[in-house]
């Protein structure tokens, strides 16, 4: 692999020293699309001159032409074409652009058809588009709440009727002319004719106006119902590696409902996602800025694409001590080499220890536990500790670790599910939250799990899921909590318009809703005349319609064929969701897991799974995916895959060379211990019990079930109060409050001077003082402390007032540390 | 006299204080709150704690339903104070149980009779295995480390005493044991009168090292019930909580554990009397053979009930039958999942069936004529089913005709299905649908379906579960009617078993009214009794052509008073309506100025109230004779078109008072009747919720003809 790898890096060495010494004399290059079809009036599309490329594990680095390269057209009479290579048809037949870059010349055919005098402007097909790429109909100009200057559009053009209203009805009609349509308002503002506070956004001379014009000459035609509309958008290249400064032209090509395609770079819109990386103009020519890897994000007429580009740090990364242990180390090393990065060194045994156990179960391990990991020379300790943590050891007697990590993802998924007493009282919450811990405790396969939950019924006290159903309640929020929830992807904006980064409209939306239109509840009597159950069930009846044609909705899944059922239509919806083929409900799922683990997601935000959101690394994903169904949607399988990756056990401390990444996992990512198992880990090192309400003492914070206790601690910490389904209520970042409160509150100083505490214990059994440093150092960082840690306590203990104090004062600066309130 | 609630919202919580202030007076019946521990074994005697609310000092009697099971009261060493005489206060008593050896297991109601009356009723549960009582409190078990051994087989007895106690128990088993763990905690409080929440059990069992193996929660409605195969022999621990940490003094629960099959349910489920039964059984341990045989009762009424079943050397637990003289049918062994393949059946007819996998639906066709009336039910949940059923009748291109999800039956909703009377609205053939509502399925999925062609018929509700007299006194009985089938007639109502020293003057429900009552009067001499009584009504229905008249009978179901959050009145069918007789409580009789009233249409008369107190007893009375509470009528046995004239009444009878009046007006439409039985009560707040009501001798109300 690594000796494929290196010939590469030749190759391409060679590729660039050919490149610069062949252009004088004329290199050779490929053009795309090689033929050209142009099929109606004004037809445009856009060349892209690339050098030509053999090897195609570098076709990606192929340097573009296009803005070096001349046009000229054989008959510009059929077809002009621009010096950036944009044609335009003007008449019907047949003719040649001829492309030369140096001394090398190669023709492009260029078929003109349905060129004709009354060539007839579609209102959605292409005053829309004209509109949209002049920006009229964006949020912040015509199609904010109240419009701009009295003139309202709908954001996107989600309601083409109600603008063609807009332009030609609203005001007595003052904005078009249909006597002398070039005095049209429509026309004179956007071409600043007259003042236009959104300043030029038309060209006279430009092909856009002339549809304008030509649409109001043919007397404003509104939409028809029939005419074809987008169903996806492509956009070439989609990756492109290069070093900083590299240019590349960007050719999107949108393919309609009638299975037509067209090219529409000049009604693209085009964003850099990442201007750290790159920009992008409003024509599609993308400059690479800087080191890294940034997606330009793509979008026409509701659809959206990504071309991923990439500026490596450096040439080469240095592999030597790079271990792959599994597939994901393999897509790790692999994205190492393309972006030049060098992982750090692996952890130590302790932080690795440590990161386990909290990231496994949530609990510090003992001192027993730490002290036998740590002394254990067994070189598959580590994988033999992961096996251990999630009881994947095949003996049922080590299986001791499954309660913990039942109840620390549950936390975990009680949090996105909004387990509250609140909004289900105390019996539903108690309910819903055993049910997701026993799905834990048995390792329910995923699919079976989200089944379960999707398609509940019964009773809220005695089946737990059912819950769901009362957390939301209408298919709205139904349609919208399970889309994020289980596909990553946030509906909540086509509910009122066209999703602006997204393929998702309002049809799409109120059909995702209508799997829940029938979903209702009975009260019943089987918990005596007191018990107040609500039974959740199916009604017989209930549609979704759509709010603005009124339209009953068929039952659809996203990105897909109606689906119904007759006794229940969330079955279908459930295997949908669940089927091996359906892989965002499998990527939306690992990409979680990785950013639980890792801390950061393959994407970010980990929630947000979209085609203009591109992974770190595509490939990464995907593997993970495919593995996660292969093995049967099975979460240990999973959280074992990822802890037992070479991936998992980076260093946390960045070296010179990977400090600036910050995506793709060149060492460990340090992460605050999240509130619950922080307060245990506060407990667990100062020895004392943290009493919760409505639970016995003993309880740990990491088994509570309900979202809100009065505990400032929790609150501080950022304990959710499990509103939204958003990842991003449950807050990671460190504050001041938080710093203060471990410095200075009275909670931690009264755990650790507490009577029954852990150094009350430690003196009364008047143990050595190198064996209580040790033991404190064990109970809160997982490891020994070191002999000038050692030296340094006795000199500490001898200056001070007495042991007690100092013992105390030496737990409080451990607990303050930020190797015990971080995993590293 | 009657005692019921009576409320003031928000007030509850100051109930307790309120009562030990002002129980001087308004003396109470006792509330039976629980019994510890609330199993007992059959063939042992066993002593258990009963605890109730106000006093049970003087306990005489103890009542349990049944057979096989007898109860008597232990002699407490509490005495009247030598200075006063004042009784003593006793909220806890110990009763003694003899539980035959061949006793059905199950639960049985038991109340005791004291000198403040009989006392609402708690449940005894009936088990097979040795009673292992919690430890005491002072040495507790709510940790891992202070679990508390058991030995099994065994039926551990405790209570989830207070919030957040958690009850851990070990027990060793040998590698390969099976063991069933069945709890009852929550059913047994349904009936309790003043027990405003209940226990939601959950347990959990782990292995040595803490870990949990299996959990259980709802499974027999709020009650968990467990099923373990142990693969290493070794110590576990079982837990018991309530499943929001809540606790409570009065929940008790009894967890049995044994290794023996544990039978859920039967198919079929609905057995004829007299007739041998083939059964599969169901459930979790079974011999390698799952039929079985039995026959129950040839007397057996229509109903659910419990059998045990003969399992080679033992009987199995009790588990749900239902009695069916219907012609007996049982679903086909193929398809009948759709309408093309339904099953054709004839009214009259029981069906047991079963609803064997998920989205299984279970198709019936039978032939009907334009008008005919069929009624069609399922009975599943009362049996224990796992099934929520969901009925539909439907015609041959799937059209809906009627649809039930869940029927009325008395005062309470139920998961199982009822269409009543559906009237055929042409001839040819319709289908009946059965399916779970949320489309689960499985051997435990069982139901019994009733196509019958209904006649006019009635049901009867008695309201309560107890009637208190003193001395010299009057109580009243009120009893409602459910119609069915067009059934309008007059029901006469009659009581039997009656106390000594009690009499009754039964009244009877008119034609088109729902309610009727019944004067109980204790004479001036009457002893400390009680007794179960049984309260019939009879209707004659009237001649159809060619056919004699019909008498028809039927019991009233007494219904236990359920004291609501807030005040409120709710109920819950028990097996008994005791009538005792007690010491005289604070009114000594209530007269009528008259005890036959006559009103001609348009006319109001005035009746005279006069009320003996007992001495010092100054508290308000209120007069009334309609039973309501928070503005609901529970009881009026006024003809129609008669009302009370609440303006020219003088209801209030305060500081002392004994006289009142309650004048009663016949609307100038009102029907003529005669004699309809009508009691004159006053009630006397025993406090912000109760109030205890007597009656006046019986007064009847006619209506003349105009």
């Amino acid at each position: 692999m690594r000796m494929r790898w290196c010939l590469a890096r030749l190759l391409q060495c060679g590729a660039v020293c050919w490149m610069a010494v062949s252009t004088a004399f004329g290199v050779e290059f490929d053009v795309l699309p090689p033929r050209v079809e142009l099929t109606e009036s004004l037809a445009r599309a856009q060349l892209i001159v690339q050098q030509a490329e053999s090897n195609p594990d570098l076709k990606t680095h192929a340097p573009d032409l296009t803005s070096t390269a001349q046009f000229v057209s054989a008959d510009p009479n059929l077809v002009t074409v621009s010096p950036t290579g944009q044609l335009l048809a003007l008449a019907n037949g047949q003719t040649k652009i001829t492309v030369t870059v140096g001394e090398v010349t190669k023709e492009v055919e260029v078929v003109i058809s349905g060129v004709a005098p009354e060539h007839r402007v579609r209102f959605g097909e292409h005053v829309i588009p004209v509109l949209a790429k002049a920006g009229c109909n964006l949020g912040a100009c015509h199609a904010s709440q109240h419009g701009k200057g009295g003139f309202t559009l709908s954001v996107f053009g989600f309601d083409p009727a109600a603008d063609r209203a807009a332009i030609v009805r609203d005001r007595q009609q003052r904005r078009v002319n249909f006597i002398e349509p070039a005095q049209s308002l429509i026309l004179l503002k956007p071409t600043m004719s007259i003042p236009h506070g959104g300043s030029r956004r038309l060209d006279k001379n430009s092909v856009d106006y002339q549809f304008l014009l030509q649409w109001i000459e043919q007397g404003a035609p509104g939409p028809d119902p029939q005419e074809a509309t987008v169903t996806a958008v492509e956009v070439y290249p989609a990756h492109r590696v290069g070093q900083p400064g590299f240019t590349q032209q960007l050719r999107v090509v949108a393919t309609y409902s009638t299975g037509a395609t067209r090219d529409v770079t000049h009604w693209a819109k085009f964003d850099s996602m990442d201007d750290s990386v790159l920009s992008v103009t409003p024509t599609g020519v993308v400059t690479a800025r800087g080191q890294g890897q940034g997606p330009v994000m793509v979008r026409y007429e509701g659809q959206a694409a990504i071309s991923m580009v990439v500026v490596p740090y450096a040439g080469t990364a240095d592999l030597t001590h790079w271990q792959e242990l599994n597939f994901i180390d393999q897509h790790a090393a692999a994205k190492f080499r393309e972006l030049g990065i060098t992982p750090s060194a692996i952890c130590d045994d302790a932080t690795f220890l440590r990161r386990a156990y909290l990231d496994a179960i949530g609990t510090l391990p003992t001192t027993a536990e730490a002290t036998a990991f740590l002394d254990s020379t067994d070189p598959a300790k580590r994988q033999k500790l992961v096996d251990r943590l999630l009881g994947q050891t095949g003996d049922p007697t080590q299986d001791i670790y499954n309660d913990q990590y039942a109840a620390f993802w549950t936390i975990k998924w009680s949090d996105l599910i909004r387990t509250n007493s609140s909004d289900l009282n105390e019996q539903g919450m108690w309910s819903l939250h055993n049910w997701i811990k026993s799905s834990f405790q048995q390792n329910k396969p995923f699919d079976q799990f989200v089944r379960e939950l999707v398609t509940a019924k019964g009773s809220i006290f005695s089946n737990g899921p059912a819950n769901y159903f009362r957390l939301a309640n209408n298919p709205s929020d139904l349609a919208e909590t399970t889309a994020q929830l289980f596909l990553g992807v946030r509906l909540q904006c086509a509910k009122c318009h066209h999703h602006p980064f997204e393929k998702y409209g309002q049809e799409d939306y109120y059909a995702f809703a209508a799997f829940f239109a029938r979903v209702g509840n009975k009260g019943s009597q089987e918990f005596g005349v007191f018990g107040g159950e609500q039974v959740v069930i199916v009604r017989n009846g209930g549609e979704v319609a759509h709010p603005r044609t009124g339209k009953k909705m068929e039952p659809t899944p996203l990105d897909g064929p109606p689906i119904d059922d007759p006794l229940d239509r969330r079955i279908g919806l459930a295997k949908w969701l669940t089927a091996p083929d359906n892989k965002l409900f499998a990527k939306n799922i690992v990409n979680r897991y990785m950013g639980y683990l890792l801390g950061r997601g393959l994407v970010e935000p980990i929630d947000d799974l979209r085609a203009t959101n591109p992974p770190s690394n595509p490939a990464l994903l995907d593997a993970l995916a495919d593995d996660f169904i292969k093995s049967g949607y099975n979460l240990k399988h999973l959280v074992r895959t990822i802890m037992s990756s070479r991936l998992y056990q980076q260093a946390s401390e960045p070296t010179a060379s990977n400090a600036s990444d910050r995506r793709f996992y060149s060492y460990y990512r340090v992460k605050r211990v999240a509130a619950e198992p922080l307060l245990d880990a506060v407990d667990f090192a100062a020895g004392t019990q943290t009493k919760f309400r409505s639970v016995p003492l003993g309880t740990r914070a990491i088994e509570l079930p309900d979202a809100e206790y009065p505990d400032y601690f929790l609150t501080t910490f950022a304990k959710p109060k499990r509103a939204s389904v958003c990842e991003c209520e449950r807050s990671p970042d460190e504050n001041l409050a938080q710093a203060l409160h471990t410095l200075n509150g009275d909670i931690l100083a009264g755990k650790i001077a507490a009577g029954n505490g852990r150094i009350a214990g430690l003196l009364a059994a008047k143990k050595p003082h190198e064996e209580i440093v040790h033991e404190l150092y064990l109970v809160t960082l997982s490891r020994r402390a070191t002999a000038a840690e050692i030296e340094a306590s006795q000199k500490f203990l001898a200056t001070s007032p007495s042991p007690k104090e100092f013992y105390e004062d030496l737990l409080w600066a451990l607990m303050n540390s930020k190797h015990f309130l971080f995993v590293h | 006299m009657r005692h019921s609630l009576r409320c003031v919202a928000g007030l509850c919580g100051l109930l307790v204080s309120f009562w030990a202030s002002s129980a001087r007076a308004q003396l109470c019946y006792p509330m039976a709150m629980s019994l510890h521990p609330v199993s007992a074994q059959t063939g042992q005697v066993s002593e258990h704690e009963l605890n109730a609310r106000y006093n049970l000092y003087g306990a005489y009697q103890v009542f349990v339903t049944g057979t096989g099971v007898t109860g008597e009261v232990v002699p407490s060493d509490a005495k009247p104070d030598e200075k006063t005489g004042k009784k003593p206060t006793l909220n806890k008593i110990k009763l003694k149980f003899t539980i035959a050896p061949d006793a059905l297991p199950g639960p049985r109601e038991v109340r005791v009779a004291t000198p403040f009356g009989a006392s609402t009723v708690v449940q005894l549960l009936v088990v097979r295995d040795p009673v292992q009582v919690e430890r005491d409190p002072k040495e507790p078990n709510d940790q891992r480390d202070h679990a508390q051994e058991i030995s099994l087989p065994a039926t551990i007895c405790g209570t989830i005493e207070r919030a957040e106690d958690v009850d851990w128990y070990k027990f060793k088993v040998e590698a390969g044991t099976a063991l069933s763990f069945v709890v009852q905690s929550a059913r047994l409080q349904n009936k309790i009168h003043d027990l405003q929440e209940h226990s939601d059990p959950i347990i959990t069992l782990r292995n040595a090292s803490g870990t949990t193996l299996a959990q259980a929660d709802n499974e027999l409605f709020a009650d968990p019930y467990l099923r373990y195969k142990f693969e290493q022999a070794g110590e576990y621990f079982l837990e018991i909580r309530d499943a929001r940490y809540k606790g409570n003094a009065d929940w008790r629960y009894s967890i049995e554990i044994n290794s023996r099959p544990h039978l859920t349910q039967l198919h079929p489920v609905a057995v004829t009397p007299g007739a041998e039964a083939q059964v599969q059984m169901v459930g979790f341990q079974l011999p390698a053979s799952l039929m079985n045989q039995f026959k129950i009762p040839m007397e057996t009424p229509d109903g659910p009930m419990s059998v045990g079943l003969p399992m080679g050397d033992h009987v199995s637990n009790p588990v749900p039958v239902y009695a069916s003289t219907l012609p007996a049918g049982l679903e086909t062994e193929g398809d009948n999942n759709t309408p093309a393949t339904a099953q054709p059946i004839t009214a009259p007819l029981g069906i047991s069936g079963r609803i064997e996998s998920e989205s299984d639906i279970d198709y019936y066709v039978f032939e009907a004529k334009k008008g005919e009336v069929f009624g069609i039910e399922v009975v599943a949940r009362r049996l224990q089913s796992q099934l929520d059923s969901l009925l539909r009748i439907t015609n041959d291109t799937g059209g809906a005709h009627a649809e039930n999800d869940d029927g009325r039956y008395g005062r309470l909703t139920h998961s199982d299905s009822r269409i009543e009377a559906w009237t055929a609205p042409a001839d040819g053939k319709f289908y009946i649908e059965i399916r779970d509502l949320h489309l689960r399925g499985g051997p435990e999925f069982v139901y019994f379906l009733r196509v019958i062609q209904p006649q006019p018929d009635f049901s009867l509700l008695m309201d309560s579960d107890k009637t208190i007299l003193s001395p010299g006194t009057n109580g009243t009985i009120f009893v409602r009617i459910e119609r069915r089938q067009g059934f309008e007639s007059d029901v006469q109502l009659t009581v039997d078993g009656l106390p000594p020293g009690v009499t009754a003057t039964a009244g009877r429900i008119l034609a088109g009214a729902n309610d009727g009552c019944i004067v109980l009067q204790a004479a001036p001499d009457a002893k400390l009794a009680a007794s179960n009584i049984t309260v019939t009504g009879t209707a004659m229905l009237p001649a159809v052509e060619g056919q004699p008249v019909v008498s028809l009978a039927r019991i009233a179901q007494p219904l236990q008073e359920l004291y609501f959050p807030g005040g409120g009145r709710g109920h819950w069918p028990v097996e008994t309506h005791c009538v005792s007789v007690a010491e005289p409580l604070d009114l000594l009789s209530v007269k009528l100025s008259t005890n036959d009233l006559v009103l001609k249409p348009g006319e109001a008369q005035k009746v005279d109230v006069t009320i003996i107190r007992s001495p010092g007893y100054t508290q308000n009375i209120t007069l009334d004779v309609i039973y309501r509470h928070l503005g609901q009528n529970f009881g009026d046995s006024l003809p129609k078109g008669v009302t009370l004239d609440e303006k020219d009444s003088q209801t209030l009878l305060q500081a002392g008072a004994t006289t009142g009046t309650i004048v009663l007006r016949a609307a100038a439409d009102a029907p003529p009747v005669d004699k309809q039985l009508v009691s004159v009560m006053a009630n006397i707040s025993v406090n912000f919720v109760m109030k205890t009501t007597y009656s006046a001798e019986p007064l009847t109300v006619t209506v003349s003809k105009p």
